[in-house]
């Protein structure tokens, strides 16, 4: 799956925050989009997703030439997009089973697909939770009411896994993580990565990226990227920090 | 009896459910009643409809006796329910009406007034099913209950009420814990469609110490639909040790639904443990948004969204084809 995005404006109020961004992420490729707090990184992905109050002014997104813009986000989802939350939502009174059966069985039903059945949909759940050491009891709290940041995360990796996108983007994966934690999420979201997935990861640290290696680097900055570059990328931002190219920007 | 006989919303109890207007246009129907006096206005219209039928009287029997009642428009009926020492039975009530294209047009009132006795270390088990036609308008139903229930040492009173409102439809339940170590659990989830007046009224006084009110009362209302939730809880001077929570959260669904609440604890014992919480906002925009972005419609997202806030309400214990009834009713409602 590839995701493109061609000079995209995004407006939030009366505010631009997104200023023309262009971005191609080919099938089986993981880009980060690596930029400071504040500087529309979350934007970038609640437009993509198509979220209330979050307006596309001007420019394209497509998922395999697919207008995602004219989709809703339900519509984007069965397409094949998923967005790893920064801040999952507390979903109270609904289990993460229950959740996730309707959520899979939707996007099953918009793509003209039979609902899978409830043994074989609990079997693949657990097989999922057990990778990401959740226990049956979780599986069986209403959705993310009262988890940790560590939690919240894990349970995003677990939607990821059994809803099996054609194209992720991780929104601060890393934020509220420890390294245990961190390192089991990406080891999840590595077992995802194919030939034909695609991963767009946005965060703001580098350590993320020691585990779940990117083939590409984007620097965003004033609403735009500012740099492309290889995996070292991430690392020169670590040492020098933002400063010089929120200079340029 | 007369129109002004009945409470208005200047009456204090009755400020968010205009009886008398509920009921105007209906004065012929009334003035055939013949209701006594110095009672309260659902227990009065109660025995006046019932046109002097005997009160019934049920006794819990040793088997916990399931006992079933349907009131269905244009009625009164007045019941006494008694659970002798140690016992345990459980109650099924229906207030329903329905309009077909033969009875539409006028007035159809109906009342029951149900007084409870549980005994010492009995426990009373009790769901209320108010409905009101879906196929024609309620405009013209009024649907009254009212539940006296009295407590001894031990007992245990749990109700669960689903309510879907109707021209109006007011269930009340008042409470008096006379035995120590009572145990009380108010539940409830109202629905408010267009046209649709749902009121949830209860009273628990706890006179006995070391006793315990749970209550947990949900709703939602639509543009042009209301709900009402009034709780008092009293906890008087010999009640040390009361432990009594009170909960009402309301969900306002569109713009033009109106929630009322009035939750009130007069607290006169100085060793107990008390609390309450009471919201009414809309729903969770971002919740939503979550689920649409996992592939839900937005309209099963809502309708999850809202089933998931309403079935908090609805206890463990109420089971089997009871609780098969309430989702299913819930679950239409939300889809309809």
């Amino acid at each position: 799956m590839k995701l493109e995005i061609d000079n995209l404006h995004v407006a939030v109020g009366a505010a631009e925050i997104v200023k023309g961004l262009t971005l191609a992420v080919p099938a089986g490729e993981t880009h980060a989009i690596m930029g400071p707090n504040g500087s529309g990184k979350s934007t970038l992905a609640y437009a993509l997703s198509g979220r209330d109050g979050y307006e596309v002014t001007q420019g394209a997104a497509s998922l395999d030439g697919v207008d995602l813009l004219a989709l809703a986000p339900e519509q984007r989802a069965a397409q094949g997009l998923f967005l790893s939350f920064q801040y999952p939502v507390e979903i109270p009174g609904l289990s993460a089973i229950a959740f996730l059966k309707a959520a899979l069985n939707a996007q099953r039903k918009a793509r003209g697909l039979e609902p899978m059945a409830a043994p074989a949909l609990l079997k693949l759940m657990r097989e999922k939770a057990a990778a990401l050491k959740i226990s049956d009891e979780m599986l069986k709290r209403p959705l993310n009411v009262g988890f940790s940041g560590g939690e919240k995360k894990r349970f995003e990796a677990l939607q990821m896994a059994v809803l099996a996108p054609r194209f992720a983007v991780l929104d601060e994966t890393d934020s509220g993580l420890d390294i245990d934690a961190l390192k089991l999420v990406a080891e999840n979201v590595n077992a995802l990565r194919t030939p034909e997935r695609g991963f767009l990861v946005i965060t703001h640290y580098q350590r993320l990226l020691d585990y779940i290696k990117p083939d590409k680097v984007h620097v965003f900055a004033g609403g735009r990227i500012v740099k492309t570059g290889g995996p070292e990328l991430a690392l020169e931002l670590e040492r020098d920090g933002y400063d010089k190219y929120l200079r340029a920007a | 009896m007369q129109l002004a006989d009945l409470p208005t919303r200047r009456d204090e109890a009755w400020k968010y459910s205009d009886l008398r207007a509920a009921l105007s246009g209906g004065e012929d129907r009334l003035v055939r009643l013949d209701a006594p006096r110095g009672m309260s206005p659902i227990v009065r219209l109660a025995k006046a409809l019932a046109n002097g039928e005997t009160t019934r009287r049920f006794v819990v029997d040793d088997d916990g006796e399931v006992w079933t009642s349907r009131l269905s428009e244009d009625s009164g009926r007045v019941t006494t329910v008694v659970a002798p020492v140690g016992s345990s039975g459980f109650i099924f009530e229906r207030l329903s009406s329905w309009a077909d294209e033969n009875t539409r047009g006028g007035l159809k009132l109906s009342s029951a007034w149900t007084e409870f006795v549980v005994e010492d270390h009995a426990s009373l088990t009790r769901v209320v099913m108010q409905s009101s036609s879906t196929q024609y308008e309620a405009a013209d139903i009024v649907q009254l209950g009212e539940a006296t229930v009295r407590l001894g040492e031990g007992a245990k009173f749990r109700q669960f009420i689903l309510a879907e409102g109707a021209k109006l439809a007011r269930i009340e339940t008042h409470v008096r814990i006379e035995g120590e170590g009572a145990e009380v659990e108010l539940n409830g989830v109202y629905l408010c469609a267009e046209g649709r007046h749902a009121d949830l009224t209860s009273v628990v006084t706890h006179v006995a110490a070391n006793s315990q009110t749970r209550q947990l009362i949900k709703g939602v209302a639509c543009k042009g639909g209301r709900g009402v939730f009034q709780g008092k809880i009293l906890v008087e001077k010999g009640a040390q040790k009361s432990d009594a929570r009170q909960y009402h959260h309301g969900m306002l669904l569109e713009e033009g639904a109106e929630i009322f609440a009035k939750p009130e604890l007069m607290i006169h014992a100085d060793d107990v443990a008390c609390a309450h919480g009471n919201t009414a906002g809309g729903l969770d925009e971002s919740a939503l948004f979550y689920m649409r972005s996992r592939g839900l419609p937005e309209l099963e997202a809502r309708a999850l969204l809202i089933e998931a806030f309403l079935l908090e309400a609805v206890p463990d214990w109420v089971e089997g084809e009871v609780r098969a009834e309430i989702e299913a009713r819930i679950g239409a409602w939300l889809r309809a």
